[in-house]
């Protein structure tokens, strides 16, 4: 029961960390290119849905004032406002990865990493 | 006359200009020259000013919008901070009027106006990192540079230079998210994204989350160091340097690492505070990573064909080097680490405008293809042959100065073991950098003639001033050790 | 794509999310959204444009010259906002303490330079979105 109980308070750190570790390892292990962006991107959502959860309170309002309500309480608006910096960020570096996708494949005609590495050897030993 | 709102207006004249090449970019590339020369020439002498205020009057703090340090986006202009302003903004001055002619050697003439908006975004983001007390904004400053830097070698049209520029790009952007979730797990437990107040609430934040913090700071280093090339995450680093154009190389080479670890000492030791950081152990495994670099890195070196490849390989050398005075976690040992910034800087500089003057004349890469070119190239070559001298540490350049102050900090602090570790990296230095020299200007038909550098005028004299500049601190180290003294004490 | 369904939706829908899009943008600082999140409903009617009618009715309505200078002005107009700050002899981007209308809590026409900035961000961000997809497209 402890250990659920743990699991349950917790599940924002338990979710983001496995899907960080996801999209590190998509990042890693993937010699397709896009698939690279893609678990950067999941890299970049896990980080944004845990650091949105730092800002959770309990039973609180969204931080808009209320003229009618009186004692109103907010969750924290900052990490909201940071992570939607966040998300431009994010989307300027897909953005910019992906037409750097297209110019490899228009150099290399292929966007597979481990094909362009062997076609990189083939053309500095030839 | 000089106010505390300076910054803003260096960053301000930055962006909108900016923002104008970007708008206007059918330009004439004269009247393009122009408008960069003058505006570099008043940031400089803005920044100029700057340094002497604060370093006359003190620190001050710049809140955006009068909003209070715990709610608001906050620049802390210290020491520290202004001396490192003027080591980007006179470096990459120096860079940029080198690039003006040299570029048109390296990119097609419809992408001037888009190379110096990204230059200038920049210096931008650089000055910006250097200034903020904010984890968020460095964050945002750290995202805006590490595109810039990606974007200015994948604009050379080269066989290769995007896909060094891609990998720079995937490896810099899990540095950041690295960075990133570092933030969001201090924030998590202290609340406060600006760099005092964190300082004021983890000293009793530590003990309760210990783990936590041990986990921000993982993530926060793991981040940084690679975009700092600290040694096992040094992969992107040769080739994104190699391939980039000349004027980027030097740019990236010898200012925009440099920043980053500027970043990682302001965060080490301003933010956590060095107590934390020691028992956590952190600088002895920095410090060891470290010398495995300078001894691998050279090794690395020599194995290169490619002159700006070597260079590349060398800069890992000498990043370990800054790193093991990072390290140490001592007064001394950060005096060194700003101080090999700035020697390393300089040098790296000249070093890669050298090269990139060799390839604009000659078009040869090889360096085995060097011999008898300082015939040819007389002042290029005077000016490569006293920077690789000092990368090996020959007295009366500011690399000597250097490795003599690195190894007196460490026998002060009884760790002889580094010093070995120097003297045998010295040794690696010497056995790349001597063959290149000595060919160059030894072996030679005996009917060769020394004949007058074809190279323009505008390329020649940056590189002069930048060598002039690292003998000036090699005869005279007082004229930086003095502020570092002032600037480290500060931090600790 | 020549579809006629495709077509018509599109002449019939585009109108209104582009004042949707006006709408959050112009709400930014009262309501959830603001200049972001507007000026991506704004770029995406363009991209819808686009998809369905093609690039070059798409680029008649915006052409790359006027969104590039949009983006610029935008940037341009921002820092203007921030040195209104520095000239009434406060910092960089004050609000209240430079003289800007403060206005009754949830008027659209409130708090300063924040609907400024607001519009400014709109209107980047809606052009920065287009000239993305556009230069994408056009690079295949």
């Amino acid at each position: 029961m402890e250990t659920l109980r743990g699991i349950v308070d917790n599940i924002n750190y338990i979710g983001a960390l496995t899907l960080f570790v996801i999209g590190l390892y998509t990042v890693l292990t993937h010699a397709n290119l896009l698939k690279k962006v893609i678990g950067i991107n999941i890299m970049e959502t896990s980080i944004f849905l845990f650091f949105v959860s730092t800002g959770y309170v309990r039973l609180a309002d969204s931080p808009i004032i209320d003229p009618n309500k009186a004692n109103q309480i907010f969750v924290n608006p900052l990490p909201s406002a940071l992570i939607l910096t966040g998300i431009v960020v994010a989307l300027s570096v897909t953005v910019y990865s992906l037409s750097l996708i297209i110019k490899i494949y228009e150099e290399y005609g292929t966007i597979d990493l481990n094909e362009i590495m062997e076609m990189r050897g083939n053309l500095s030993d030839g | 006359m000089v106010n505390e709102h300076f910054p803003i207006y260096m960053l301000a004249i930055l962006l909108v200009n900016a923002a104008i090449f970007s708008a206007f970019t059918k330009l004439s590339f004269r009247f393009l020259k122009r408008v960069v020369v003058v505006n570099l020439l008043l940031i400089w002498i803005m920044g100029v000013s700057l340094f002497v205020k604060v370093v006359r009057d003190g620190a001050f703090r710049y809140n955006f919008g009068d909003w209070h340090q715990a709610v608001g986006v906050q620049f802390y202009v210290d020491e520290l901070a202004v001396f490192m302003m003027m080591f980007i903004l006179t470096l990459s001055n120096l860079i940029i009027i080198y690039s003006l002619k040299d570029i048109e050697h390296e990119i097609e003439s419809k992408q001037f106006a888009r190379y110096y908006t990204l230059v200038f975004l920049m210096i931008f983001s650089m000055l910006g990192l250097t200034f903020s007390n904010d984890m968020f904004n460095m964050f945002i400053f750290m995202e805006i540079l590490s595109i810039a830097s990606c974007s200015i070698i994948s604009i050379k049209n080269s066989k290769g230079s995007t896909l060094a520029s891609f990998r720079y790009l995937i490896l810099n952007t899990l540095g950041s998210l690295s960075v990133l979730m570092g933030i969001a797990l201090i924030y998590m437990v202290t609340g406060q994204l600006n760099m005092n107040e964190i300082h004021g609430e983890i000293s009793v934040i530590w003990k309760y989350y210990p783990t936590n913090i041990m986990m921000a700071l993982a993530f926060i280093i793991i981040g940084f160091g690679t975009k700092a090339a600290i040694f096992p995450l040094h992969i992107w680093l040769p080739d994104a340097h190699s391939v980039a154009p000349t004027p980027s190389s030097a740019l990236l080479s010898g200012i925009v690492v440099k920043v980053y670890i500027f970043a990682i000492i302001k965060l080490l030791f301003r933010v956590i505070g060095v107590e934390i950081v020691g028992e956590l152990g952190i600088p002895t495994a920095i410090a060891y990573l470290a010398a495995i670099g300078t001894i691998l890195g050279s090794i690395f070196a020599i194995a290169q064909k490619d002159i700006k490849r070597m260079l590349a390989y060398s800069s890992v050398a000498q990043i370990g080097y800054i790193f093991l005075g990072v390290g140490l976690a001592t007064k001394a040992g950060l005096e060194f680490a700003m101080f090999h910034i700035v020697s390393h800087g300089l040098i790296k500089t000249a070093l890669f405008l050298s090269a990139g003057a060799i390839i604009y004349q000659t078009e040869k890469r090889d360096i085995r293809k060097l011999d008898g070119i300082a015939y040819e190239m007389p002042a290029t070559m005077m000016v490569f042959a006293i920077a690789a001298l000092g990368m090996i540490g020959i007295p009366g350049t500011s690399g000597f100065m250097s490795k003599i102050f690195l190894g007196s900090v460490v026998l002060q602090e009884g760790k002889a073991f580094y010093l070995f570790i120097i003297i045998l990296s010295s040794f690696l230095n010497a056995f790349y950098y001597m063959p290149i020299i000595t060919s160059a200007f030894m072996k030679s038909d005996s009917e060769a003639k020394v004949v007058n550098d074809k190279i323009p005028r505008r390329m020649v004299v940056p590189m002069v001033i930048v060598i002039f500049l690292s003998i000036a601190i090699g005869f005279y180290p007082q004229l930086i050790t003095e502020i570092i003294e002032i600037a480290v004490d500060s931090l600790l | 794509m020549d579809d006629l369904i495709v077509r018509k939706v599109t002449k019939w829908i585009v109108p209104f999310i582009q004042v949707y899009g006006i709408f959050i943008v112009l709400h930014g600082h009262i309501s959830p959204g603001g200049g972001f999140s507007g000026g991506a409903v704004l770029g995406s009617s363009i991209i819808l444009i686009t998809l369905s009618l093609g690039l070059e009715k798409a680029s008649g309505i915006l052409s790359h010259r006027t969104s590039s200078l949009l983006e610029s002005g935008s940037i341009i107009w921002y820092v203007l906002i921030g040195f209104a700050g520095i000239v009434t002899g406060n910092n960089f981007l004050t609000n209240r303490g430079a003289g800007f209308h403060m206005g009754e809590v949830g008027d659209i026409i409130s708090s300063g330079t924040i609907p400024l900035i607001t519009v400014a961000i709109g209107i980047k961000v809606a052009s920065t979105v287009i000239t993305l997809f556009h230069i994408i497209i056009e690079e295949d």
